[in-house]
């Protein structure tokens, strides 16, 4: 083989899922009716914002070798917190700030530090104590969650103050800026990973963590601060869930823990730790949204969603541990 | 002989009820190649981490440089000037060959006040060092996962001829390597010597030993057995204290 067909199979191997969304994407327009129009394609974009956003975290996370279950619940409970607080009805109490743009950065600031509170709190339990994240995390998962029924009383907050709304409504390249958020934060997250020091010991921490500590990597402290990042990164998600809906019920958000883990898998994360990237986590949350979109213009019912993706689920592994072997073939 | 470099004095190491180390003491001059030999669980690995910063011992003293020395992680030691290449690879397989070369300091380029790693400057100077090492590697942006345990090795002695410092740790550095690579090994190992930097060499190969040191130190059940110049001793009496047989025979013990 030469090196240049070598190179553009290892490429190609790297992009797969990029390469499946547009497949995917083709097959829908020619075969779909009513698939093929911007309209659809602004609308798979903004169905993906929320779960685009969690799974950064979760691929963070996940990169440094460890896991974080907690992401959907720290979401939910962020949620409620801003609509508590800003939401004129339900459960609402309907703070008012003036000016009123006030209450876009303070909404913000609420709903990302009860994110890296709790985040912080699951890496210092696995980080100093050692204990397994995927329990920790199971735990955070449960009683975060726990803590949204708590102080909802199971009821819901509705009709989310207009500034905050904004972004959800506000439109720009007729894509709305909650979107813009998500690919804000891919963009920004993705750089930090690849290009920044801190995010390439992560990549290295998750590749060999021994070798890190004995390279002088605090590893320690930045896992805590994987963590942190997971906590506040799901924060945002669950303010960007709340704009979206003008409020938050007590089952916002359940199930979407399982469509993140799908999109960071199929997007190339392995979670052993240490491979991956960001981008390609984008790529696999907009083939789910892509896939979704697929089933409701079909008029399939709803439930036929979860089958697929699971499926989705088991081919990204089996394709994952097909490339493997390649990779062992090429190199 | 020259100037102390590093002073163990009297180091013990205890896991559980276990005495790995009972009162280890010897010590490195600058620009000496010691050879630390000893029966496999003498006990010369667990030495070597509590030197790099990788374990704390129970008790005991070292001196570095004249001065107090403690180890509390590996970055304190490396601060100190202390490089350590272990016996299990230190490389994150998953990164490339100009990332493992660079691993823990990055040079990065300030942008906004945000530090930015610089590939490009990254990938001249390990370029540079690899070839001046006549170590061959396709390609510097592989991934190492995609190196033979030869390359790897030879990353890692790279590594440390590059980054230098002031005393270098070794836990059989050679164990993966060819002949003619293990040859250019040896060679490096005196090169940073002449430097004046301070070497040790676990080694469980004689010949290996008595090529590239100055002074063997021989450790058996935790204890110092035999520390004496490698001109003034020979293979057989070096045997002889790893194993027991003899105990002085060759030369003045440390105390």
């Amino acid at each position: 083989m030469s090196p240049r067909t070598r190179k553009i199979l290892e490429f190609l191997l790297n992009n797969l899922v990029w390469l499946m969304l547009v497949v995917v994407l083709a097959l829908f327009s020619a075969l779909i009716p009513n698939y093929f129009q911007l309209g659809i394609f602004a609308n798979i974009i903004e169905a993906s914002s929320v779960l685009g956003v969690m799974s950064i975290g979760l691929a963070i996370v996940i990169i440094t070798g460890h896991m974080d279950l907690s992401v959907e619940s720290v979401a939910a409970l962020s949620a409620m917190a801003v609509s508590i607080l800003f939401c004129s009805a339900g459960i609402g109490l309907g703070y008012k700030l003036s000016p009123e743009w006030l209450m876009v950065p303070v909404s913000l600031a609420v709903a990302c530090a009860i994110g890296a509170l709790i985040g912080f709190l699951n890496g210092v339990l696995v980080v100093k104590l050692k204990m397994s994240a995927f329990i920790i995390t199971l735990a955070s998962f449960i009683w975060v969650r726990g803590l949204v029924l708590a102080v909802s009383g199971g009821r819901s907050a509705q009709d989310l103050a207009p500034a905050i709304r904004w972004f959800a409504v506000e439109r720009l390249f007729g894509i709305p800026l909650s979107a813009w958020i998500a690919i804000a934060c891919f963009l920004i997250f993705s750089i930090m990973m690849t290009k920044t020091p801190f995010g390439r010991h992560l990549i290295m921490i998750g590749g060999n963590e021994t070798a890190a500590f004995r390279a002088g990597i605090p590893v320690k402290r930045n896992l805590i601060i994987a963590f942190i990042m997971a906590g506040a990164i799901a924060g945002l998600a669950g303010w960007l869930l709340s704009v979206r809906t003008s409020g938050a019920t007590a089952n916002l958000g359940v199930g979407l823990l399982f469509n993140a883990f799908a999109a960071v898998v199929i997007g190339g994360v392995s979670l052993k730790g240490g491979v991956g990237a960001l981008p390609g986590v984008y790529a696999g949350v907009l083939l789910l949204s892509a896939i979704n979109t697929a089933i409701n213009l079909m008029g399939l019912p709803a439930t036929y969603t979860q089958v697929i993706h699971g499926l989705l689920v088991l081919a990204a592994v089996l394709l994952d541990t097909f490339k493997q072997r390649l990779h062992q073939r090429l190199a | 002989m020259s100037e102390k470099l590093l002073v163990l004095d009297n180091i013990r190491m205890s896991f559980g009820a276990i005495e790995a180390l009972k009162g280890i003491s010897f010590s490195i001059g600058k620009g000496e190649v010691v050879a630390l030999l000893g029966d496999n669980g003498a006990g010369k690995s667990t030495l070597v981490k509590i030197i790099s910063g990788g374990q704390k011992a129970t008790s005991g003293r070292m001196i570095f440089e004249g001065q107090e020395y403690q180890a509390n992680t590996p970055a304190e030691a490396k601060a100190a000037g202390i490089e350590t290449v272990y016996q299990d690879l230190s490389l994150c397989t998953n990164v490339d060959v100009v990332g493992n070369f660079f691993m823990g300091r990055e040079i990065t380029r300030k942008i906004a006040g945000i530090p930015f790693l610089d590939e490009r400057a990254m990938e001249e100077i390990t370029g540079k060092a690899l070839a001046n090492a006549g170590t061959r590697i396709p390609s510097l942006r592989g991934k190492v996962e995609h190196l033979s345990g030869g390359q790897r090795q030879a990353i890692e002695l790279n590594r440390f001829v590059h980054w230098g410092g002031k005393l270098i740790l070794l836990d059989e550095p050679f164990a993966a390597l060819g002949v003619e690579q293990t040859r250019r090994g040896l060679e490096m190992i005196r090169h940073v010597a002449n430097q004046g930097i301070g070497v040790v060499i676990i080694t469980h190969i004689m010949q290996q030993a008595f090529q590239v040191a100055d002074r063997i130190v021989v450790i058996r059940q935790g204890v110092v057995a035999g520390d004496v110049e490698c001109s003034k001793t020979n293979a057989d009496a070096v045997i002889g204290m790893i194993t027991g047989q003899t105990l002085a025979g060759a030369g003045a013990a440390s105390n």
